[in-house]
């Protein structure tokens, strides 16, 4: 019996071209509304908001990886010029509750984390003391005097080491070892499958350690009306409603004390999601001092401060018969949280999609998830998906090169056809649709690659051998339901929701709680309602972000916001069109079947005298004016959509790679992306999104690393300079290719779009690389990739086959 | 992160700056292009009495040559930013290799900024200009209340971030003699104008029967400052610069490196790269000198 199991892939009820209204703008590229105030430099970021006697908040972190704290003494700090006000850990625990989790995972305890660290702090860059002054560098200076005194204790940073006997425990209060919690997923025998079968492929597989990184770091200005009760704060999140609950819950408020506005915010990526340490910092001081308190994260807090992402140990098992054909897959792994719980947790979906897009009825994954002196893990575009493709795809090569087969021909003759879909994998979860050996053969041919497989891999005349490398993959986009987010005990819903509000202007306001964080969601709803409507695009308005505006919705994550908030849109303008009509209609002395909305007003659909303003249709309606007797004033609706199934997106990336056999160093020369998000409402969102994560995805595989030093448990790439994001001069060419096959289950068949590119770059550069190196016999188990690595894979194949020879 | 409070001081002229140095004794730095010094502050790395911005001191930033035929200079004053190296025809015609590598620092908003006195100061082993400079046999003025000296370049460093100066010095201008005929740059870095992980700079002269002298082979990023693979440069003296005399030379640099390990690379690893880049460099070398011939 599956413990999980989500709702399987509902049939549709209602197609949109069943409606018979033929598609004006849903598929069309408009110009993003967003664009014009941020290349205006019009953006509202949180260090935009300013405040009449505002503060500014600085924190004093723990620099060792585990410590117990013996004292603190501010009094040097409280006696500097301009310092306000300073919180420790003992405060803190009497005015405020631990922070609480919105996706616990699966079976874990509560961890007592507070805003500021009790008497013990269990990883570098932990708060410790938050200090208040009139200004951000005089809170600095006064955190330099607040003395700490700190006994550093034994700690541990590797994940698997974290769990053998005798490790350091992190929360020995809660639990008795490292492990947090585990769960495990199971289909057929896949054991007995293993002793039968023909080869078998075992790796350990590391995925590094990254950081999301946003342009814009988190930021809060929390402001407290006592007379009021009410508690404003303006923040950089993802999901402005779930932050309101999370800090009513810290800070013993009712939800109704607490507005939370995000305006806009410069990228999320799956770190913002939801209440910070430094959230209820604020909020404690504003509320302290009846004044507005501003604290933004600068860059070198923000490598310890906010979450990591990533960093997971895949222990693979791969096996097949003899033609290739995949009988069992298991993969039992190790993902690292860090020092703490964070409101997301370490990935989820590395468990879901673990077999990728083939056909194995056998298969097992289990998922152990460990603390460490670290920072705490949380969510990360493509949360565990780009991890376990590496993982597989590389395999699949390995398996490949094994049995002398084509990595072409072995994805193919293993991936699943689009009549074996809908496809249940063993966590319960169900592929809906989808034609996935097509995007395979799209991306062979963009790269040439059955011209390639024939040559010989010899230097070129530059001294560098040329490789490709295949990945494809299926991701899992949006929420199956809120039941089977209840079974696994998320505190949110897997609904949207949005509000249509006539204006006397003639136009309409589209109220979202919907925070805007780069993925163009304003753009997109403005299109879908004004597409359902019939008025034009630029009647509809979007705001976006606040709680006191919006109606209660969920966020914007897991390539979720589309999926669900497409049926809402639909659900809340179809009610909002006919009463349009029915009131047009009315006022023109004609049949509400005979009426139809044709950009700024309502008309008769033969008879072109016959028309009347929207402007003045939503007046009579506002007012209760010049409508029918039976009919209600006003012109407002609202929908709450949870959409019945998750959506899967797949496809196959290609990369072209020309490795230098001597030193290792390599480029990426060419990289094509074959995608399927189902319909794209707007395919220049789509390729930006695209675009947006593969640069990310590029990053993590090529030089992005989050390394700690092997003795003193510290950060060693805590900031730009040592961290190697890429920048716009090392991005490769990138193509973009799609397909465009409708899900069944989401209105208008989209499927997610936001995280897909973070997937399969990682494998198809080590493929081609491999690829490029065959005759060397190199293989690669960790990503990143880097020169030196490759140099030290060829090293150890050297090394290898000096060892068979003697 | 914000910088602790410090006093500023603008300076109008070498002497008021060198002035003020020696008032502050150790407590002030010179602010030039403050590429390296702002970021140390705001980190709050580096906590200062004062900073003297000799942004406004005239006459520190031209390029100008003197001298002719196997006299023949260049002088650079020390607050020449990266940009006018790199856009200066002067500098493209008298200081070829420098202005390539110049190319490689940072990106654009920190070349409008950085200037050549600034980064040769600040020491970075991994650094762009203080590895032409050295190759390039170029000699530092510096100034103070006590009177001026000038450093030659292979002088320069006590060790990493660590220049050869006293705190009230400050450097006025880079000397450069003759140009060499022949050169060539390599480097390998993780990103675009990212510091180096390895960085190589040779320089020679061929004589019209092929035989080349004076090669230098200038290494970064593999020792605590840039150096001089001398033993190599000596292997290579007299040779036609022969596939032999290459590999032979490059296994030679192994004696003046000691490689870092850091978040870019290992020692290891950059032991390994040394020999192939500067063999790879002097390859390039000689086949830009045959392209010479050519023409
Ligand atoms: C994002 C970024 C990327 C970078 N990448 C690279 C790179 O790839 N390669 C590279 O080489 N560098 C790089 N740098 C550093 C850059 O080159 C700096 O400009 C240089 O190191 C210092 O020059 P500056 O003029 O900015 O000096 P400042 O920062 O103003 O000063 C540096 C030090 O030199 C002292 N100083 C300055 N001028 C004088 C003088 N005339 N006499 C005595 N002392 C003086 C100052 O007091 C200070 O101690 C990078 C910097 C940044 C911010």
């Amino acid at each position: 019996m599956n413990e999980f199991v989500e709702a399987p892939a509902a049939p549709k009820e209602e197609t949109w071209q069943e409606e018979g209204l033929k598609r004006r703008l849903i598929g069309t590229s408009v110009p993003r509304t967003e664009d014009e105030r941020l290349l205006r430099g019009d953006g509202r970021f949180t260090d935009d908001v300013q405040f009449a006697h505002q503060l500014e908040m600085a924190v004093g972190r723990c620099p060792f990886p585990h410590a117990r704290i013996l004292s603190i003494d501010f009094s040097k700090a409280t006696a500097l010029e301009g310092v306000k006000h300073i919180l420790t850990g003992a405060q803190v625990r009497e005015l405020s509750d631990p922070l609480t989790v919105l996706r616990p995972v699966p079976g874990a305890p509560q961890l007592p984390y507070y805003a500021l660290a009790q008497d013990r702090a269990t990883y570098e860059g932990q708060p410790v003391v938050s200090v208040v002054a009139t200004s951000r560098a005089l809170a600095e200076d006064a955190i330099e005097l607040v003395e700490i005194e700190y006994e550093p204790l034994p700690h541990v940073s590797d994940a698997i080491e974290a769990l053998e006997e005798g490790a350091p425990l992190l929360h020995p209060q809660s639990l008795d070892s490292n492990l947090l919690a585990s769960n495990s997923d199971r289909a057929g025998e896949p054991e007995a499958r293993i002793e039968e079968a023909d080869v078998v492929i075992r790796s350990r597989m590391r995925i590094g350690r990254v950081t999301p990184l946003p342009m814009e770091p988190r930021g809060v200005v929390a402001v407290w009306r006592p007379g009021a009760r009410e508690l404003s704060i303006h923040t950089s999140t993802q999901v402005p409603h779930l932050v309101r609950k999370q800090l009513a819950e810290s800070l013993r408020l009712g939800e109704e004390c607490i507005r939370v506005s995000a305006s806009d915010v410069g990228g999320g990526f799956g770190m913002k999601l939801g209440v910070y340490p430094e959230d209820v910092l604020a909020s404690l001081h504003a509320m302290a001092l009846r004044r507005p308190v501003k604290w933004i994260e600068d860059r070198m807090e923000h490598f310890r401060a906010s979450t990591h992402g990533r960093e997971s140990i895949h222990d693979y098992c791969l096996a097949a018969d003899a033609e290739g054909r995949f009988v069992a897959m298991t993969n039992t792994y190790t993902t690292d949280i860090g020092g703490w719980n964070s409101p997301f947790g370490s990935s989820q979906l590395s468990s879901v999609v673990f077999t990728g897009p083939y056909r194995v009825a056998d298969a097992a994954v289990e998922r152990r998830v460990a603390m460490t002196n670290k920072t705490p893990v949380g969510a990360y575009r493509g949360y565990g998906q780009p991890e376990v493709n590496f993982a597989l795809e590389v395999l699949v090569d390995r398996l490949a090169r094994r049995l002398g087969k084509d990595p072409l021909a072995l994805r193919e003759m293993n991936m699943l056809r689009p009549e074996d879909l809908p496809w249940t994998v063993p966590s319960g979860a169900v592929y809906d649709s989808g034609d996935y050996v097509k995007t395979l053969h799209m991306a062979a041919e963009a790269v040439d690659y059955a011209a390639h497989r024939g040559r010989p891999r010899t230097p070129r005349a530059d001294g560098r051998i040329l490789g490709i490398g295949l990945s494809a993959f299926v991701e899992r986009t949006g929420y199956a339901s809120a039941r089977f987010l209840a079974n696994r005990g998320s505190k949110f819903g897997a609904h949207e929701s949005v509000t249509l509000r006539a204006n006397r202007s003639g136009t309409i306001d589209l109220y979202t709680g919907v925070s805007s964080i780069g993925q163009s969601s304003e753009t997109a709803f403005a299109q879908i309602c004004a597409e359902v409507l019939g008025v034009e695009f630029d009647a509809v308005r979007v705001h976006s972000g606040d709680t006191a505006t919006s109606p209660l919705n969920t966020g914007a994550f897991a390539s979720r916001t589309l999926i669900a908030a497409a049926g809402a849109l639909r659900e809340a303008a179809l009610p909002f069109r006919d009463k349009t009509l029915r009131l047009g209609a009315w006022a023109l002395g004609i049949e509400p079947g005979d009426a139809v909305i044709e950009g700024r007003e309502v008309r008769h659909r033969s008879d072109a005298d016959k028309r009347v303003a929207l402007a003045d249709v939503f007046s009579r309606a506002i007012l209760g004016q010049g409508i029918p007797h039976d009919e209600t004033p006003g012109l407002e609706t609202s929908a709450h959509f949870e959409p019945p199934s998750a959506a899967f997106s797949f496809g196959t990336a290609a990369a072209v790679v020309a490795v230098d056999p001597e030193t290792g160093e390599f480029e990426v020369e060419r990289f094509v992306m074959v995608h399927d998000c189902g319909v794209a409402v707007n395919p220049m969102i789509v390729e930006g999104q695209v675009r947006g994560a593969l640069v990310q995805g590029l990053g993590a595989a090529l030089g992005e690393e989050l390394r700690y030093d092997a003795v003193t448990g510290q950060l060693l790439s805590g900031s730009m300079l040592d961290y190697a994001v890429p920048r716009a001069a090392d991005v490769p060419p990138i193509e973009l290719l799609h397909t465009e096959v409708p899900s069944p289950v989401t209105t208008f068949g989209v499927r997610g779009v936001g995280e897909v590119g973070t997937i399969p770059p990682g494998a198809a550069i080590a493929n081609a690389i491999c690829d490029a190196l065959a005759d060397h016999g190199v293989e690669l188990s960790a990503l990143p990739v880097t020169p030196e690595s490759v140099w030290r894979a060829l090293e150890a194949a050297k090394a290898a086959k000096k060892g068979e020879a003697a | 992160m914000k910088a602790a409070d410090f006093l500023y001081h603008r300076a109008g002229s070498v002497a008021e700056a060198v002035t003020l140095l020696d008032e502050y004794a150790g407590e002030a730095r010179l602010l030039a292009g403050g590429q390296s010094l702002m970021p140390m502050l705001n980190m709050r790395l580096w906590r200062l009495g004062a900073l003297i911005d000799v942004n406004q001191v005239p006459g520190l930033d031209g390029i100008e040559v003197e001298g002719q035929g196997d006299l023949e200079a260049t002088r650079v004053g020390a607050l020449t930013r990266y940009a006018s190296l790199e856009r200066s025809p002067l500098a493209a015609s008298r200081l070829p290799l420098l202005v390539e590598m110049v190319r490689h620092i940072g990106d654009r908003q920190v070349r409008n900024r950085g200037t050549l006195g600034g980064s040769l100061v600040q020491g970075d082993p991994t650094a762009e200009m203080p590895l032409a400079c050295l190759v390039l046999d170029a000699r530092v003025r510096v100034e103070s209340g006590r009177g001026g000296r000038e450093i030659a370049m292979g002088e320069f460093y006590h060790g990493s971030y660590a220049a050869a100066l006293e705190f009230d010095e400050m450097v006025t201008e880079i000397r450069f003699p003759r140009h060499p005929q022949h050169f060539a740059f390599s480097e390998l870095t993780r990103r675009h104008g990212d510091f180096c992980v390895l960085s190589v700079a040779v320089t020679g002269e061929c004589d019209s029967d092929g035989r080349w002298h004076d090669v230098r082979i200038g290494l970064g990023g593999v020792n605590d400052m840039p150096v001089l693979a001398e033993a190599a440069s000596a292997r290579l003296a007299g040779t036609r610069l022969a596939d032999d005399d290459i590999r032979e030379a490059a296994a030679l640099t192994q004696e003046a490196i000691d490689p870092p390990s850091d978040m870019r690379a290992t020692a290891e690893y950059r032991a390994h790269l040394v020999p192939v880049h500067v063999r790879r460099a002097l390859q390039q070398l000689c086949s830009k000198n045959r392209a010479a011939d050519r023409r």
